[in-house]
């Protein structure tokens, strides 16, 4: 209804709420765009009812935002293997070896990402159809900056690989959390029915029965496995931030079903478990 | 028992506030009269030791911010003490060659003056609980012109070592290694510039909107 009035804000920038009461705290309710507007108004008064909106600004489908994010990993990585870059960086490139352990490397990080973008297409069911386009660009410059750093110090001319043994089991590693890492999102996805209720469930089977968040342990793991075969200061550097981030959305999500299920109406209690890196939180 | 802390609280900031007050004229001080003495050749010297105490004991600011001492964001502070102490020590220290540089003159003048106001500022509301509107009205105005000068003083210097940077070895790290981790100075010096672009408008930006809100408050008192 309010695209009739203003063509710039199509429905998946705005944000309608209730407007928060003065003295009261907290966040404001949000509409659900699956109720009708009588269901916020107060029984027994008018039909009218006051409604703040917010412009959310520009939105692109997530599905996109992680398609571009995913792709910059993608493709810069192998131009450090293949194309004679380094000599732009000072170095001699022309009489270089490269050790098995850096072809594997390579093999190793294009299945990833090409694994996060098929997942991003034909597995993951997003909750917010939506996210804020400025949100391409600082996720972006997050992943292709990191992306370009490890990939330079792997693929360096002066690369000093680790064992073989240490670079099998990493690898090795890697790939067995990998494929859980494909059957938790495979698992969240049935969660969330195909009509796109996105409401919450208590995830069930598999790691997530005594892990919250298993899909971000095992992503985490997944990378350790990375490091321990290819062994840089960038990879650990990435994987300590990347650590760090997924933590405080686990954080936030074990939060969430907690406050949920709360084994109050009827509804089932949350079970003690792991929030996201056993043996550690 | 709060009480007590929030009294120890505001004699401790008041001191340090104060404290690096002094460190800051006597930059200004020295800066000056090196130049009617003798030129902008002879500002570093004469003012290189209580620029380095005063510049340095702003890491405490971060450490404030960081325990909620103060109530200043850390992510306004930490490029600001980063800047500053990365061209003190990384660039005028480490480098030499850079001092004798006419732009090592309009730098210390601009963080003299910026700092001698700003911690007069909270200086006076520590010890006193108010700061007169005068010095407010400078605190949120005099960073219109001096945060240019400044920040053009800042990276016209790096800009300059750059050369030499190059040249030496120093803060270097090098590959092979068991690690496969190297440490350019160079390249990391180019890094810093870069960030400069967005941060300068990001730092500017928040300024003005803090002298908004603080001037409107005054118009309202």
């Amino acid at each position: 209804m309010i695209l009739k009035k203003t063509k710039k804000y199509y429905p998946s920038r705005q944000r309608l709420t209730l407007p928060t009461k003065p003295g009261v705290s907290g966040k404001p309710v949000v509409l659900s765009p699956k109720s009708k507007i009588s269901d916020y108004c107060e029984k027994g008064t008018s039909d009218n009812l006051t409604v703040v909106f917010k412009d959310l600004g520009p939105q692109v489908l997530y599905s996109t935002l992680f398609f571009f994010e995913y792709l910059g990993p993608l493709v810069l990585y192998p131009l450090f293997y293949y194309l004679p870059l380094y000599k732009y960086f000072g170095y001699d490139d022309t009489n270089r070896t490269i050790h098995p352990v850096q072809t594997y490397a390579m093999y190793y990080w294009c299945l990833h990402y090409s694994k996060r973008i098929l997942e991003t297409f034909f597995v993951h069911r997003f909750s917010h159809a939506t996210s804020p386009l400025s949100n391409v660009f600082r996720n972006c410059l997050y992943y292709w900056t990191f992306g370009a750093y490890i990939a330079y110090y792997v693929n360096h001319p002066l690369y000093t690989p680790v064992s073989e043994t240490q670079w099998k089991i990493g690898f090795a590693f890697g790939l067995l959390c990998q494929v859980s890492n494909l059957y938790c999102h495979i698992i969240l996805r049935n969660l969330r029915s195909p009509s796109g209720n996105g409401g919450y469930q208590i995830p069930k089977g598999f790691l997530f029965n005594i892990v919250t968040c298993a899909n971000y342990t095992t992503e985490i793991y997944q990378w350790l496995g990375f490091n321990i075969a290819t062994q840089t200061v960038a990879g650990y550097v990435f994987l300590v931030v990347a650590t760090a981030i997924m933590t405080n959305w686990a954080m936030g999500k074990h939060r969430r079903l907690r406050k949920l299920f709360d084994g109050k109406e009827g509804r089932p209690k949350y079970p003690r478990r792991w929030v996201i890196l056993p043996p550690f939180f | 028992m709060a009480s007590f802390f929030s009294t120890v609280k505001r004699i401790y900031l008041a001191i340090y506030n104060w404290a690096v007050f002094t460190g800051w004229i006597q930059v200004l001080i020295f800066a000056i009269k090196a130049l009617n003495e003798s030129g902008p050749a002879a500002v570093y010297d004469a003012v290189e030791k209580p620029l380095q105490l005063a510049q340095t004991a702003a890491i405490l600011e971060i450490i404030h911010g960081l325990i909620g001492l103060v109530r200043s964001p850390v992510s306004a502070t930490l490029p600001q003490i980063g800047s500053r102490l990365f061209v003190t020590w990384g660039i005028l220290h480490s480098f030499p060659e850079t001092r004798t540089h006419i732009l090592v003159s309009s730098l210390v003048i601009s963080w003299s003056l910026t700092e001698i106001i700003r911690y007069s500022f909270f200086g006076m509301k520590e010890a006193l609980g108010f700061t007169p509107s005068w010095l407010l009205w400078l605190r949120y105005s005099t960073f219109l012109l001096l945060y240019p000068t400044g920040i053009t003083s800042e990276v016209g210097l790096i800009y300059i070592a750059l050369p030499f940077i190059k040249a030496s070895d120093n803060f270097c790290f090098r590959m092979p290694n068991k690690w496969n981790f190297s440490f350019d100075y160079y390249f990391a010096s180019l890094a810093v510039l870069g960030i400069y672009v967005p941060g300068s408008p990001h730092m500017y930006t928040y300024m003005l909107g803090q002298r908004k809100k603080a001037l409107s408050k005054l118009k309202a008192a």
